[in-house]
């Protein structure tokens, strides 16, 4: 438009002009879960299916309730190498051949361990549902469990954990989940060592599959462009021979944890680093909790997304950081509370000061106003139509009913049980789960910039060597 | 597969609906032709600041650009690339109004709220991601590198896309505001709405909405790129534990002959566990920690890479023959008939799983910008699966040959600090510009 173009500013209002009125947001948009159809197969493992029909793919997970919480002491990560050794190979296949046959299928087995369940996944085409189901069963009836696989798994393992110990965050997140979990299950991730991973042997492998892999506690989810009839005979015909092993036993369930380990700053030093990777929380509630809706709030309102408290004030005003955020980690006996960032080295201090001052006051000096909360429960419970897009979103969220056992109307409630929390109980909810003084401060960073002024935050400070 | 309709404003703004009324929900999302390739020497990283200012609040938007959006219930972002900025949104179809208010008002109304202040905390924030994604992360720095030695100073994809801190230093909000001027503005734009929309009724809302935002002026592509220099080894000293090879080879730009084949190449030669190094180099021999592979397709060019990391005690060297013997093998003999049926069923159902998300990063609304930016075509859909699909033996051996030989490779290895012997002979210091 040459050098006339001209802009609209701030002298360009017209009165009563609705063009610069920000308009509302409208009517919220509300959905309920899809029907979940149960059954269960002959050899008692949980089969759900979810008809979703928008576009011709099936996504199918595998629920087992085992996971790295149910490492023995002496071998954290068994529960990841025995996963891992899972798609090495069936009676039929070796691992590539597995590979290429989910392939074949336009598909790829996914297996995720986490601390309270080991949960396969895939996405498939409908008309490749039998021959995918048909290879899981392979992968949960005839796993080789071959020394050979498990010479490489190892090696890839050792490797892999080698190749963490230089990535910053997950350094400070071995070192958080040690330091508020002690010795209990929960404080080791699916990884492990290096020298347990070094010891492991065939035997064990083998023991802790026959414990651990059994139908009865697992669940099926089939969720898709397929009916819960043809799910069922499917699973049934591909799954239904899937046995625990003659004379083995259940694993023993994880304990509760009940201690958080002292509050005091942990120094990673990593000398010359350009960034700080922080952490700061304790332990906190297990998923089964009355206040599990007034948590969820909070934390949205204190930093779980971007408008968050923290963000707003270390991003957004300061521009100290890429990015902060918050979160509870609720697991089936315990969780944490944290709050993790990345910032420029010299900030450290300030950080950490400004994080646990943020901590105090939600539940203390600054609680959460009406209206504030109401933005974050609005947040909630209008964007919760978006949990319920894809095949795999579904499943995924039938997935978190099965591994804590919730009641078949947990996701229906959610956006009522949200609504109905008050500024009372978020600010009851914050005194009892997000405390200052409680908190575990991990820095992961170049000490020689912020070690002093650590010291004077009141809790004593320890240099850690993290073990990989 | 996506039914659309594209529509054109007065001031030039392309517009692409698609409707799906599966769920209440919205996806919006606008493409602005503009990317790191647009920028001056001595000006980089000013496309990715700007993309961090689009999110400060326009003129009226006191609150804020996030704020109103997620208490909407919305989940919004937004990327900057060589070639592109995007935007995106995921709305309750009620919110469609303000999430399209919101758009409009900051492609119209940047400027006037774009303060010193706000500029100089986002230049922060930016310095921050920069070194939490590149310098502080493992291997982080390799492909500032290549760039750098690959594409000759003028070339625009020389520079990386996060810019050079000394010059975001010495950016100023005057250079945003220009920047804005030149680049944000309707005909440079393509916005996609899919979801639970009316088509009439959003089109009269874009209407009235964008329809006043006034054209800006004429752009000129980024300059053509020239020659490649020759090919080189480098080597990085880095804060890692086990050294890694990048092999690097200049290829087709994206969707050129050839673009689609080396896409293919790169899953048969190094990606997953189907692929013909991990069953050699990994699971067999277990001379290699890991592997991947990518034909990184961009509009004025792409560079096709193989990335090796060594298991413990290989060299480098090891792992570019083998590299290179694979790829001898392939421009040879070709794939077989099962790897090529195998990549084409996997073509098939990796178009069909793109088909579940209507926003975000690659949903639906994302896919018919690209598609409308890069080709005119927001229905290029079909014709792209369709590369895929008719992918031959044949095609891929002349791929290989003609792209994939050593005299053109750039060859760069990373290596923990300290410990050279590891790298391959010949290699000099890479530069990282800081």
């Amino acid at each position: 438009m040459g050098p006339g173009r001209i802009r609209a500013g701030g002298g360009d209002h017209v009165t009563n002009n609705l063009r610069f009125v920000m308009p509302p947001p409208g009517a919220p948009a509300r959905v309920t879960f899809p029907p979940v159809a149960r059954e269960t197969l002959s050899n008692g493992a949980r089969v759900w299916s979810i008809r979703h029909d928008t576009i011709p793919v099936v996504t199918i997970a595998l629920v087992v309730p085992v996971g790295s919480a149910c490492d023995p002491p002496s071998a954290p990560g068994l529960a990841g190498v025995m996963a891992d050794l899972l798609d090495e190979g069936t009676d039929r296949l070796d691992a590539i051949g597995l590979a290429e046959a989910f392939a074949t299928l336009g598909s790829e087995l996914s297996i995720d361990v986490g601390p309270d369940t080991t949960t396969f996944t895939l996405t498939t085409l409908p008309r490749f549902m039998d021959g995918a189901l048909a290879l899981l069963g392979d992968v949960m009836t005839r796993p080789r469990l071959h020394e050979a696989d498990l010479e490489r798994v190892r090696e890839i393992r050792l490797n892999r954990l080698r190749q963490v110990r230089s990535s910053a965050s997950a350094v400070a997140d071995r070192a958080f989940l040690s330091a508020a979990f002690g010795t209990h299950p929960y404080g080791h991730g699916t990884l492990g060592t290096s020298a347990a991973l070094s010891r492991v042997s065939i035997d064990e492998v083998r023991a802790f599959h026959a414990g651990g892999m059994r139908p009865l506690g697992a669940t099926l989810i089939i969720s898709g462009d397929v009916g819960p009839q043809e799910a069922f005979l499917a699973a049934e015909r591909q799954l239904g021979g899937w046995q625990a092993l003659d004379g083995t036993s259940r694993l023993a369930p994880v304990p509760v944890a009940t201690a958080s380990g002292p509050a005091r700053v942990i120094v990673v030093d990593r000398p010359g680093a350009p960034q700080t990777e922080v952490n700061v929380g304790h332990l906190g509630s297990a998923r089964h909790i009355d206040e599990y809706h007034a948590l969820v709030t909070l934390n949205a309102l204190l930093g779980g997304q971007f408008s968050s408290r923290i963000n707003l004030n270390l991003r957004e005003a300061r521009g100290l950081t890429y990015g902060a955020r918050t979160a509870f980690d609720f697991r089936l006996r315990s969780g944490t509370f944290s709050c993790e960032t990345n910032v420029q080295g010299d900030a450290t201090p300030l950080v950490v000061s400004e994080i646990l001052k943020e901590f105090e006051a939600v539940g203390g000096s600054r609680p959460a106003g009406t209206d504030e909360l109401e933005r974050a429960k609005s947040s909630i419970t209008r964007g919760f139509v978006r949990q319920f897009e894809t095949s795999e979103q579904l499943a995924h969220a039938a997935a978190r009913i099965a591994t804590f056992d919730l009641p078949a109307d947990t996701f229906d409630r959610f956006v009522p049980d949200v609504e109905a929390v008050t500024p009372d109980a978020v600010s009851s909810a914050a005194r009892r789960h997000v405390r200052a003084g409680d908190a575990i401060v991990v820095v992961v960073g170049d000490a020689s910039m912020w070690r002093d002024q650590l010291a004077s935050l009141g809790r004593p400070v320890e240099d850690a060597v993290i073990e990989f | 597969m996506i039914p659309f309709t594209k529509h054109t404003l007065g001031n030039g703004l392309q517009v692409v609906v698609h409707e799906d009324h599966h769920l209440p929900l919205v996806a919006v999302n606008i493409w602005y032709h503009v990317g790191s390739a647009n920028e001056a020497p001595g000006r980089s990283g000013l496309a990715h600041l700007f993309e961090h200012l689009m999110f400060k609040g326009a003129e009226h938007q006191p609150r804020g650009f996030f704020e109103p959006l997620q208490e909407a219930g919305g989940s919004l972002n937004g990327s900057t690339s060589a070639d592109r900025t995007n935007y995106w949104s995921v709305v309750p179809a009620g919110a469609t109004e303000l999430a399209l208010w919101m758009e409009a008002d900051r492609m119209g109304w940047l400027v006037p709220a774009l303060s010193v202040e706000r500029f100089e905390t986002e230049r922060e924030v930016v310095l921050n991601e920069r070194r939490q994604s590149y310098e502080n992360r493992p291997y982080g720095l390799a492909h500032f590198a290549l760039s750098e030695a690959i594409y000759p100073s003028d070339h625009p994809y020389h520079w990386p896309t996060i810019g050079y801190p000394s010059d975001l230093r010495a950016a100023t909000v005057d250079d945003a505001r220009a920047f804005f001027q030149q680049y944000y503005h309707p005909a440079n734009a393509s916005l996609a709405i899919a979801g639970d929309v009316r088509t009439d009724a959003v089109m009269a809302l874009v209407e009235r909405l964008f329809g006043d935002i006034p054209a800006g002026p004429e752009l000129r592509p980024p300059m053509t790129p020239a020659a490649l220099p020759a090919p080189r080894r480098l080597l990085l000293e880095d804060r890692v534990e086990l050294p890694r090879l990048y092999l690097v080879f200049p290829s087709p730009a994206l969707f050129a002959e050839g673009d689609a084949v080396l896409d293919v190449t790169a899953d048969l030669v190094a990606n997953g566990r189907t692929s013909r190094l991990y069953r050699t180099l990994l699971h067999d021999r277990r001379r290699a920690a890991g592997l991947g592979a990518g034909q990184g397709s961009r509009e004025l060019g792409s560079l096709f890479q193989v990335v090796a990391t060594a298991a413990p005690g290989v060299m480098l060297e090891e792992l570019r023959l083998a590299v290179m013997d694979e790829l001898e093998r392939l421009a040879t003999h070709g794939p077989s008939a099962a790897e090529l049926e195998r990549a084409r069923v996997q073509a098939e159902a990796s178009f069909l799983y793109r088909l579940e998300t209507l926003g975000g990063f690659g949903g639906k609304a994302d896919q018919l910008n690209a598609y409308n930016v890069y080709t005119g075509e927001p229905g290029y859909f079909a014709q792209d699966l369709d590369r895929y699909l008719r992918v031959t033996t044949a095609d891929v051996q002349r791929a290989v040959r003609t792209f994939l030989s050593t005299s053109q490779a750039a060859l760069l290895s990373v290596v923990p600090q300290g410990q050279r012997q590891w790298a391959l002979d010949g290699s000099e210091p890479a530069v990282v510009t800081t």
